[in-house]
């Protein structure tokens, strides 16, 4: 392994300008530009805003700054594994004829939506501190481990479903059905505490519930985003029939490291399959 | 051995050749409940051993489906031998078809950044080399349109114009030239000539044998992946036409 990231290490040149091409791409017959990448998760929260405020009786304040500290991550999420499962089939012509390491078209994908992840962070601390008013914690000095460990983890899953996708085109059919229900097993519309309170067990079995729930990675670092972006909240949700409250839970650092330590180990196992079968490509009629 | 450009020892190339599509999901179910798996091998390439060396131009020769671009692919390092021994020494250039690398909805101008850097040039050397490139793609109007208003010819001499510009020691031409129109196939046959003149490695896949007697100093022959003869062009060209002429004459 350390031989190819030498060898991309080389390229580096080619991975950049592949990032700056696909970004450029996307927005060169927009007229708004970046600024559709933003408008997609603002209506988005907007919505699950007045919906779980007004339908389903949430209580809590500025609820939409806690939707969209685990929805911009969410869409990273989502966006750079459906457009790396295309990267290395779209570009097959060229991967048939040159030679250049070919992980740089799945890493481009993904290091393009990163750079739009990271934009959109900064419109979300504008808002946070603008219009929200909220103090920025001192934990959010965590923030870049987090995103460096959420790059990780998307890099290895792009690796695998950009290769397998070559070979086998039910692949990204397969990865956006798995995105949507990936979707209700991470805490965006809901918060892991009512995850912990879930009446699907008894007590002495909530702990275990809460935990095997964030053995999820993605599931994991979306708490954690959260947690360290926004103080601790209480949620209150009204139903017709009772009110409950659910209080805020500390984060727990031995399932985050749980979480780091899983993301290293699918960006490992990501590039070593990769490798394996990336001189294949070329052979794929 | 320093004069050597490519040198290969007996190098096989087989692809799997599956009747049943593998290529999706229901193509490996249903694989699964037959009896027996079909699975043919083909061999492309059987057993080639060639050295060429710096400074020769060799003409690459045979009929459709005979390995000439499974060749070019293995020398380019595109695909990896089944079998036998492959050494390139030297910077590669494949001169791509016709749009492969070009992105229709860029300019002219970003998409010959693109091609240099994947041909292995920096950005730098790609901006010192723009007037150049340009001149000879004569397109200055056009540099800055978006790629999908030009004709194909065109997108061919904007792709040739960054490969000749990227300084290869080794230029791989597998059926490229066939869409320019007649004043810009010469202006590429006085290149490649200057290129020979600079002691540069030439390999050209080609079906117009003019082309070939043209500019190859020496012709290989390739038929259902073997070499059939290699020599002086006149000499291969004359048999490998005898042999077309054979075919043909049977056929009917
Ligand atoms: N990816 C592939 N999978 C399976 N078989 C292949 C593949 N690529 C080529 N072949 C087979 O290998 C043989 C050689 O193909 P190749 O493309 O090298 O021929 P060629 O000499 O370039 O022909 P042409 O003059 O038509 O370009 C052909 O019989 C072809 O069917
Ligand atoms: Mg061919």
């Amino acid at each position: 392994m350390l031989n190819e990231l030498r060898e991309l290490y080389r390229y580096r040149e080619l991975l950049w300008t592949l990032v700056l091409r696909e970004l450029r791409v996307r927005y060169k017959n927009s007229y708004l530009g970046f600024f559709w990448s933003l408008i997609v998760p603002l209506v988005t929260v907007a919505v699950l805003t007045i919906v779980f405020k007004r339908v389903m009786g949430m209580v809590i304040p500025n609820y939409s700054a806690y939707v969209l500290a685990a929805f911009l991550p969410w869409m990273y999420f989502q966006t750079a594994l459906l457009d790396s499962s295309q990267s290395v089939l779209a570009q097959i012509q060229l991967v048939k004829k040159v030679y250049f390491p070919r992980e740089v078209l799945p890493l481009a994908a993904v290091l393009a939506n990163l750079i739009h992840f990271v934009l959109a962070l900064l419109v979300f601390f504008v808002y946070l501190l603008g219009y929200v008013g909220a103090p920025l914690l001192p934990s959010v000095a965590l923030l870049p481990v987090l995103v460096f460990f959420q790059t990780l983890l998307i890099a290895g899953l792009s690796l695998i479903i950009s290769c397998l996708n070559v070979f086998y085109e039910d692949t990204k059919y397969i990865v956006s059905i798995g995105l949507q229900l990936m979707f209700y097993l991470v805490p965006v519309i809901y918060f892991s505490e009512q995850v912990y309170h879930a009446q699907i067990a008894s007590p002495e079995w909530q702990r275990w519930i809460y935990l095997l729930y964030h053995l999820n990675p993605i599931a994991m670092l979306m708490t954690a985003y959260r947690k360290i972006l926004l103080p601790p909240i209480t949620v209150q949700q009204i139903g017709a029939v009772q009110k409950q409250t659910f209080a805020s839970l500390p984060m727990d650092w031995g399932l985050l490291a749980v979480a780091c330590a899983v993301s290293v180990v699918v960006f490992m196992l990501g590039y070593a399959f990769f490798n394996k079968r990336k001189w294949d490509f070329a052979e794929q009629p | 051995m320093k004069d050597t450009a490519i040198l290969l020892e007996h190098v096989s190339k087989s692809y799997r050749l599956s009747h049943q599509p593998y290529s999706s999901l229901k193509g490996i179910l249903l694989s699964m409940f037959r009896y027996r798996r079909r699975i043919e091998v083909h061999q492309a390439l059987n057993d080639v051993s060639l050295t060429i060396r710096h400074g020769e131009t060799v003409g690459l020769i045979g009929v459709n489906g005979s390995g000439k671009s499974t060749l070019l692919a293995i020398i380019a390092r595109v695909i990896r031998p089944s079998a036998g021994r492959v050494q390139v020494n030297g910077r590669v250039a494949p001169l791509l078809q016709l749009g492969v690398g070009f992105h229709p909805d860029l300019t002219g101008l970003e998409n010959v950044y693109f091609n240099g850097i994947i041909l292995g040039l920096t950005r730098q050397q790609i901006a010192e080399r723009l007037p150049s490139i340009v001149r000879f793609a004569e397109l200055e109007e056009f540099i800055d349109t978006p790629v999908r208003a030009y004709s194909s010819g065109m997108v061919l001499r904007l792709g040739f114009a960054v490969a000749v510009h990227t300084d290869p020691e080794i230029i791989l031409m597998d059926e490229v030239l066939a869409v320019g129109d007649e004043a810009f196939q010469h202006k590429c046959l006085r290149k490649i000539q200057e290129f020979q003149h600079e002691g540069r490695t030439i390999l050209l896949v080609s079906h117009d044998m003019n082309q070939v007697r043209q500019v190859a100093t020496r012709t290989v022959w390739l038929h259902q992946g073997r070499v059939m003869a290699d020599g002086a062009t006149d000499e291969v060209v004359r048999q490998y036409l005898a042999f077309t002429e054979e075919m043909e004459r049977r056929a009917i």
